[in-house]
C-alpha cells in the first residue's frame, strides 16, 4: 500500500466577507504527516480546525499555501483523504450497511463486495446485528461508530477525524479512546484528530498540535513520548500528567501574553 | 421520524379507524333525523338513504361517468407530477430560472382556471385534452412548491460531506436530494390528490358531455337535488382512496419512517471467506 505522506506548508485561509475585507481564519499553518502517524490537534473553540480540514479534504481552497499527499497536490481536489466531519451526517434513509458503505458506492466499486467487507467488520465497531437498522434506531456512541467505519471503508491512507467522539459522555468516550487507538493500529491509517479535550489529545497522540485562537497559527507541537501500545493506565503516570501540562501551557499562553501585556 | 408515532403514522388500525368513522355514522344519524323530523324536501336536501338509494338506483349512469372523469384525474395529476418535477429542478438548479419564471408561475395561479377552459377547448378542440390540462393547472403549484421546498432541505454541510466523497451532481441529486427531499414531495403529492379531483371536476363545466361533474352541472340546472349529492359523495370517495393509496406509496418508499414492510424484511448474511480476508487486506490496500 501506498503508504501516504502529508504536507502542509505555509497555509493561509480566508473567508470572503460581504464587501469588507475577509475573515482570516488561518494565517499560518505548517504541518507534516509520517505514514501511520496518530497526531491531534487541539485549539480554542472558533480558531480555525475544521476550516483547516475543509481545506485538506478539497472542499476549500485556501488564500496561498500548499497541501500535499506524497508530493502530489490535493489543493482543490476531494476524495483524496478520508473525512469523518464534526457531526456523524449519517443518512436517515439508509440502513447502517448502506450507510458504512457510502465510499465505495460513490466511487463506482462493486457493492457486493463494499458489503462483504462491511458485514465482517461490524463487529469490531459494536455494530453487529445492526447492519439492517436505520440511524435513528442507535445510539450516540452508535452512530459514531457507525460514521468512523465509513470513514475507514473510504481505503484512504489519511483520515481526517473532526471531533469525533465530540457528542459522547465520558464514559463512552473512555472506552472509545481505547478503542480508537486499537482500530488505528489494526488498520494503519495515518489520522488527524481534532479534539477540545488535552487528556483525549495526549492519550491518543504521537504529537499534538496546539492551536492559537484565529486567526489560526501552530502555537507549539508536543511529541508524546509515551509507549505506542499504552493501556489506560498511563493516565495516571507523571509522564502522561507532564505532557498534558505542556499542552494546557500552550493553549493558555496567549492569555498569559494577554495578561503580562496589560 | 420514529415508528412510536402511532397517533401521526396510524399503526393500531382498529383503533385510528375506530373513531373518525364512529363520528361519521353519527353526523350522517343526525342528518337524517334532522331531514325527517323537519320534512325538508329533497331538492333542498337529501336525506343520506335518500343519496345512498341514488348512488345503488343509478349506479350505472353514475358510475360510467365516473370512468371519464377517472381518466382526468389520474393523466392530469400525473401531468402535473412531471411538470411539477421539472419545474422544480430548474428552479432549485437554475438561479436565472427561479428569478425569471417562478413569478410567473405565481402570477398564472391567480388567473381563475376556469375562465381559460374556453380557450384551452379552442386551442385543443372537443377532447380530453383540454379538461386534463386543467386538472394539471389545479393541480401542479402546491406540488411545485413543495417539490422545491423538499429539494431545497439539504444542509450545505451533507452537500460538502457528499463532494469529500468525490460524489459528482448526479450522485448528489438521486443519492442525497432526492432521498431527502422525500417527506416534502409526498406531502405535495397527497395534497395535489384532492386538487385533481376538484380540478377535473370544475373541468367539465365547460365544453363537455361526460364525466361526474357534467353530470353534477346538468343535475344541478334540473334540480336534481339527490343525484347531485350522489355524484358528490362518489368523488369525495374517489379522493379519500386517492389519499390513502399515496398514502401507502409512501410508506412504501419510506421505510425510515414508517417501518419496513413484513414481507421485505430481509435479513441480510454474508459470510464468505473472501470477504474475510479482504477486510485484513484493507488496513494495507488503503490508497
Ligand atoms: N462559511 C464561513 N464563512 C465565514 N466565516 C466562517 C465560515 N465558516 C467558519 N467561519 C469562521 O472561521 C472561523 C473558524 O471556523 P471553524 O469552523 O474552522 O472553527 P473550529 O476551530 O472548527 O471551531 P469548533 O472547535 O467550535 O468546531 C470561525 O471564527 C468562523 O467564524
Ligand atoms: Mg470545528
Amino acid at each position: 500500500m501506498a503508504q501516504a505522506r502529508l504536507d502542509i506548508a505555509n497555509l493561509r485561509v480566508t473567508y470572503a466577507g460581504n464587501g469588507q475585507a475577509g475573515v482570516t481564519a488561518i494565517e499560518k499553518v505548517d504541518l507534516t504527516l509520517e505514514p501511520n502517524d496518530f497526531v491531534s490537534l487541539i485549539g480554542p473553540s472558533g480558531c480555525g480546525k475544521s476550516t483547516l480540514f475543509n481545506v485538506i479534504a478539497g472542499l476549500q481552497i485556501p488564500e496561498s499555501g500548499a497541501v500535499a499527499l506524497d508530493g502530489g497536490s490535493i489543493v482543490g481536489r476531494p476524495g483524496c483523504v478520508a473525512y469523518m466531519m464534526q457531526r456523524d451526517l449519517l443518512l436517515p434513509w439508509r440502513t447502517v450497511l448502506e450507510n458504512v458503505t457510502l465510499g465505495p458506492e460513490l466511487a463506482g466499486q462493486p457493492l457486493a463486495r463494499a458489503r462483504d467487507t462491511a458485514m465482517t467488520l461490524l463487529h469490531r465497531f459494536g455494530l453487529e446485528g445492526f447492519e439492517n437498522a436505520y440511524p435513528a434506531a442507535l445510539s450516540g456512541g452508535m452512530r459514531q461508530r457507525a460514521a468512523l467505519l465509513r470513514t475507514i471503508l473510504c481505503e484512504r491512507s489519511v483520515i481526517l477525524l473532526d471531533e469525533p467522539l465530540g457528542a459522547l459522555d465520558a464514559l463512552t468516550r473512555a472506552s472509545m479512546h481505547e478503542w480508537l487507538l486499537g482500530i488505528q493500529r489494526e488498520f494503519q491509517r495515518t489520522m488527524i484528530l481534532i479534539t477540545h479535550d488535552p487528556d483525549e489529545a495526549v492519550y491518543l497522540s504521537d504529537r499534538v498540535y496546539v492551536a492559537s485562537p484565529r486567526p489560526m497559527r501552530i502555537a507549539g507541537i508536543v511529541p508524546i513520548e509515551l509507549p505506542r501500545d499504552r493501556g489506560r493506565d498511563v493516565t495516571l503516570t507523571p509522564e502522561f500528567a507532564e505532557h498534558k501540562r505542556q499542552v494546557l501551557a500552550l493553549l493558555h499562553a496567549p492569555e498569559r501574553a494577554r495578561s503580562a501585556a496589560a | 421520524m420514529s415508528r412510536r408515532n402511532a397517533s401521526l403514522h396510524p399503526g393500531s388500525r382498529t383503533k385510528d379507524v375506530a373513531a373518525p368513522v364512529l363520528l361519521m355514522l353519527l353526523i350522517l344519524a343526525a342528518w337524517e333525523a334532522l331531514v325527517r323530523i323537519f320534512a325538508v324536501p329533497t331538492f333542498v336536501v337529501p336525506a343520506p338513504s335518500e343519496i345512498l338509494a341514488q348512488i345503488y338506483l343509478e349506479r350505472a349512469m353514475i358510475f360510467g361517468h365516473l370512468q371519464v372523469t377517472l381518466f382526468e384525474i389520474v393523466a392530469g395529476y400525473l401531468l402535473a407530477c412531471v411538470v411539477g418535477f421539472g419545474l422544480s429542478v430548474a428552479i432549485v438548479y437554475s438561479k436565472a430560472f427561479r428569478r425569471g419564471v417562478l413569478p410567473l408561475i405565481v402570477a398564472a395561479q391567480t388567473i381563475p382556471v376556469i375562465a381559460i377552459a374556453p380557450i384551452l377547448v379552442i386551442w385543443f378542440g372537443y377532447n380530453d385534452v383540454p379538461r386534463i390540462i386543467i386538472t394539471a393547472l389545479v393541480a401542479f403549484f402546491p406540488l411545485t412548491v413543495s417539490f422545491v421546498t423538499g429539494l431545497e432541505s439539504l444542509e450545505s454541510e451533507l452537500i460538502n460531506f457528499f463532494r469529500s466523497l468525490n460524489a459528482n451532481g448526479l450522485q448528489i441529486f438521486l443519492k442525497l436530494r432526492l432521498p431527502a427531499a422525500l417527506p416534502n414531495i409526498f406531502a405535495g403529492l397527497k395534497v395535489a390528490t384532492t386538487l385533481a379531483v376538484i380540478g377535473a371536476t370544475i373541468s367539465e363545466w365547460v365544453g363537455a358531455s361526460a364525466g361526474l361533474g357534467y353530470l353534477m352541472a346538468q343535475d344541478t340546472q334540473q334540480i336534481n337535488t339527490a343525484r347531485v349529492f350522489a355524484s358528490l359523495v362518489v368523488l369525495g370517495t374517489v379522493g379519500i382512496l386517492f389519499f390513502a393509496f399515496i398514502g401507502l406509496l409512501q410508506r412504501f418508499f419510506m421505510p425510515w419512517v414508517y417501518g419496513r414492510p413484513r414481507f421485505l424484511a430481509r435479513p441480510r448474511r454474508a459470510s464468505p471467506a473472501a470477504a474475510t480476508m479482504r477486510a485484513k487486506q484493507i488496513g494495507t490496500s488503503a490508497r
